[in-house]
């Protein structure tokens, strides 16, 4: 790919980008989110037209206009979100969209004949292609859609969209045999990841992408994990994070974990989170953090392990027990699990605390005054306009609807609030205005856990991160004196050999 | 550089159509209601006669007290098609409880309303706690309640001549509206006020607006959904109960399709069967009245009965094409 510029309304999210993916080798690509590793790969697959640039094939330019024409070109891509239809067999899916057909009918032995090769051509024989996909584990999905995209003709690029993120150790594994094996064929292999020992160990050449841009191009023998880091983070300006205040630790206990695990992701961990701190739990995409969180919070599943709050001990059996308990939620996806579009402002923040606006506990009427009063105070703490407040909650922007959130449990005075992604889609404005929040209520005796992508906001914001990998505890840095470099590299799975040059002994406790 | 654009600008560019929404929402179907008031008035000398009006106003007090519980189902994200069925056990119970076994009236009554608030707490059951969904649960109950229904009544009808029921309609408390009437209004305005003013209604508001951000926020989702749909049966008992005093007699054909009615009722009212968590009790009301002044022209201008569910089934449709086009955003 040459020069590739794609631009958007209002931003330039690829500015001449140079890619160049040599035929048998397996190229990484790399960088943060919003790097424009996504844009790259849609106009590669032709879901976007470049604004300018071209696309070279085996020297020749291409004109790749559509996903079919990506696809006679040649590439395939094996997307992270799988998009396999669960009520199809694996031979029909493995077809979809290009079944053999005679006479507008479809031949069924072929397409089972077809997907046999396919799952062949990857030494896959676990998958019965006359199961249905519903059946399958996330790993043979995983592999079925592999099988999908090879049946392709003579392919020639194939795409690995951050493949590995569901996957555990042995299916990983797996995966990286069959991604060499098209490398042995020709095949120039993308593969896109956020998991850097994984690329490390795969790519033979990476390219690191940052705002839209190339910054660097490592051949295997001269990629690190701290040259990758490196590249990737750039030289970012220190985002102001005044915080005013930090615990000191010895707050009581909240809420804690003993030999937490969860399902396959997370193995026996422990943690601990005290009144007036506030908690990072970090690690990469998949590694558990969410479910952690979502265990606290008592809307997780395949809990082992104990975890008490407020003295109480016992896995919470729902939201509504946690909630009682203390707890409250702010999700990552504010929409889907946050609000009620239709209600008020008021009613938004107000639901969580009905108890607290009733006439009397025997009475359980309504107070609007009280209602109102409660309400009022609480959004004047969190920044929303009171002319907001009867307004339906939709009508907001992103970040008075997260303050709308934080405001429904700072009303519920609650002593253990855990935010996943508290500033996603959130101006910078509103951003500060969350962080001061979170601050306060941690000053005020509670206990934060935050779960966040976002690097800078994490050491900005916590008193104490809390690094997850492969699922067990495997740093815990403290936040005055970590870089973004350390965290990141903590979050890799860093081992002390390798990154004992970027950080200082005392970061680690 | 991603640029976050889903929030602040959003919000200005919808105002004009968020207004627009929001005036069809509250004026829509009074305005609806008074235009036809004026058209069939026009077009009929004995349409406005007070004789007329508190005859139709007599006629939709069944519908309109069973549409109070569809109206709540509706709000917590439900739909209930066993409600005419529903009507008709209630009626059954209270009737062969008083009239063949001499049982006391208030044992009838109670009776009569137990029996079909146990269909609805089923229903409850069967959507809230085992996830069935509920147009299927329902549709389950729905047999099961007509069925109940009709082997206690032993293929045969009950005449009911206990006062009580028929003073139902003979007795006159003011501007000569009948008890059943008066019942109607107060039981809406009961409603009303619940909804409005209670954690339960706020409750009902936010599961049927969205199920999961409820769950989250600590509310007893499955209780209250379960409660919504006891109260449903509820309703449809003491309109069973209605239906009693205003034909007299039980027999199993009393509330065929008034289920269909109900949910007309209550989508014209504005309520949604796509989304739940919008829409107010006492715009059903209105919506029941809508349906019984059309079905009432239709009877003055002698229209056959035989046209009139095809006619209930047009607007049906048309409360429901207009639902998508309002709410058709998400």
């Amino acid at each position: 790919m040459r020069s590739i510029t794609k631009r958007f309304p209002g931003t330039v999210a690829l500015d001449g980008v140079d890619l160049d993916v040599d035929g048998g080798t397996i190229h990484g690509l790399l960088g943060e989110n919003g790097a424009g590793k996504s844009t790259l790969l849609k106009i590669l697959a032709g879901d976007y037209r470049a604004t300018e640039g071209s696309i070279e094939i085996a020297g020749e330019p291409v004109e790749i206009d559509s996903p079919r024409a990506a696809r006679e070109h040649g590439i395939g891509i094996v997307y992270q979100e799988l998009s396999l239809l669960p009520n199809l067999t694996v031979a029909q899916n493995i077809s979809l969209g290009f079944e053999p057909s005679r006479l507008g009918r479809i031949e069924s032995g072929r397409v089972s004949e077809l997907a046999e090769r396919a799952l062949d051509a990857i030494g896959v024989a676990t998958v019965d292609p006359e199961r249905q996909v519903a059946e399958l584990s996330l790993a043979e999905r995983q592999l079925v859609e592999i099988a999908r995209v090879l049946t392709i003709q003579r392919p020639r690029v194939i795409v690995f969209d951050e493949p590995t993120t569901a996957l555990n150790h042995h299916d990983v594994l797996r995966l990286f045999t069959i991604m060499s094996r098209l490398r042995d064929d020709g095949v120039g292999v993308i593969f896109v990841s956020h998991r850097y020992r994984e690329v490390l160990e795969i790519c033979d050449v990476s390219t690191v992408l940052r705002n839209g841009r190339v910054v660097g191009r490592v051949e295997r023998g001269e990629a690190s994990l701290g040259r990758l880091v490196e590249l990737t983070l750039g030289q970012k300006g220190e985002t102001v994070f005044a915080r005013r205040w930090r615990a000191d630790g010895g707050g009581e206990v909240v809420a804690s974990a003993r030999g937490l695990s969860i399902g396959s992701r997370i193995h026996g961990i422990d943690l601990e989170l005290r009144r007036g701190e506030i908690v990072s739990l970090c690690g990469l995409l998949g590694m558990g953090q969410t479910e952690v969180a979502r265990a606290l919070i008592g809307d997780g599943r395949d809990i082992d392990g104990s975890i008490t709050i407020r003295g109480v001990a016992g896995v919470p059996r729902s939201p509504r027990s946690a909630v009682r308990l203390g707890a409250g939620l702010i999700p990552e996806d504010r929409q889907a699990e946050g609000l009620f579009p239709d209600m008020s402002v008021r009613a938004n923040i107000s639901i969580s605390s009905l108890r607290r606006i009733v006439l009397s506990p025997l009475v359980r009427i309504i107070s609007w005054a009280r209602e109102r009063r409660l309400v009022g105070e609480v959004g004047e703490r969190t920044g929303i306009a009171a002319r907001a407040l009867p307004r339906p909650v939709r009508t907001l922007s992103g970040g008075n609807q997260q303050k709308s959130l934080l405001a429904r449990w700072l009303l519920r005075r609650c002593d253990l609030l855990i935010c996943i992604e508290p500033t996603r889609g959130v101006d910078v404005g509103a951003k500060v205005e969350i962080y001061r929040r979170l601050e306060d209520l941690a000053c005020g005796g509670a206990a934060v856990l935050i779960v966040s992508t976002d690097l800078p906001e994490v050491l900005g914001l916590s008193d104490r991160i809390v690094v997850l990998y492969r699922g067990t505890v495997t740093a815990e840095l403290d936040p005055r004196v970590a870089s973004e470099q350390e965290l990141l590299l903590a979050m890799q799975g860093g081992v002390e050999g390798e990154i004992s040059g970027l950080l200082e002994p005392e970061a680690v406790s | 550089m991603a640029v976050d654009v889903s929030g602040a600008t959003a919000a200005s560019h919808e105002a004009p159509l968020e207004r627009a929404r929001r005036a069809a929402e509250a004026f829509g179907t009074v305005a609806v209601a008074g235009l036809l008031l004026l058209s069939f008035g026009l077009t009929s000398s004995v349409f406005l006669e007070p004789a007329n009006l508190r005859n139709i106003l007599v006629q939709i007090t069944v519908v309109g007290v069973a549409a109070i519980g569809e109206t709540l189902v509706l709000l917590v994200g439900g739909l209930d098609l066993s409600v005419g069925a529903n009507v008709l056990l209630g009626s059954v119970v209270a009737g062969d409880l008083v009239q063949r076994h001499g049982a006391p009236l208030w044992v009838g009554i109670a009776g009569g309303v137990l029996a079909s608030t146990g269909i609805g707490l089923l229903n409850g059951v069967l959507t809230a706690v085992i996830g069935i969904e509920a147009i299927l649960a329902t549709l389950g109950t729905f047999l099961l309640a007509g069925g109940i229904a009709k082997i206690v009544l032993h293929s045969s009808w009950i005449v009911v001549d206990d006062p009580f029921f028929g003073n139902l309609v003979r007795t006159h408390v003011f501007w000569q509206l009948p008890v059943m009437v008066i019942v109607l209004f107060a039981l809406y305005a009961v409603a009303a006020a619940v909804m409005r003013m209670t954690p339960f209604g706020r409750a009902v508001y936010a599961i049927g607006g969205n199920p999961r951000a409820a769950r989250i926020a600590g509310l007893p989702a499955v209780r209250i959904r379960i409660v919504a749909f006891a109260l449903a049966g509820a309703f449809a008992g003491v309109a069973g109960l209605l239906q009693i005093g205003q034909l007299g007699i039980v027999s199993s054909g009393n509330a065929a399709g008034l289920e269909f009615q109900a949910i007309t009722a209550a989508l014209i009212g504005g309520l949604s069967v796509s989304a739940g968590g919008v829409g107010r009790v006492e715009r059903t009301l209105l919506g029941a009245l809508i349906v019984g002044m059309i079905a009432n022209y239709q009877t003055i201008r002698g229209i056959p009965p035989n046209y009139q569910q095809a006619l209930l089934g047009g607007i049906l449709l048309l409360a429901i094409l207009t639902d998508r086009l309002f709410r058709g955003r998400s």
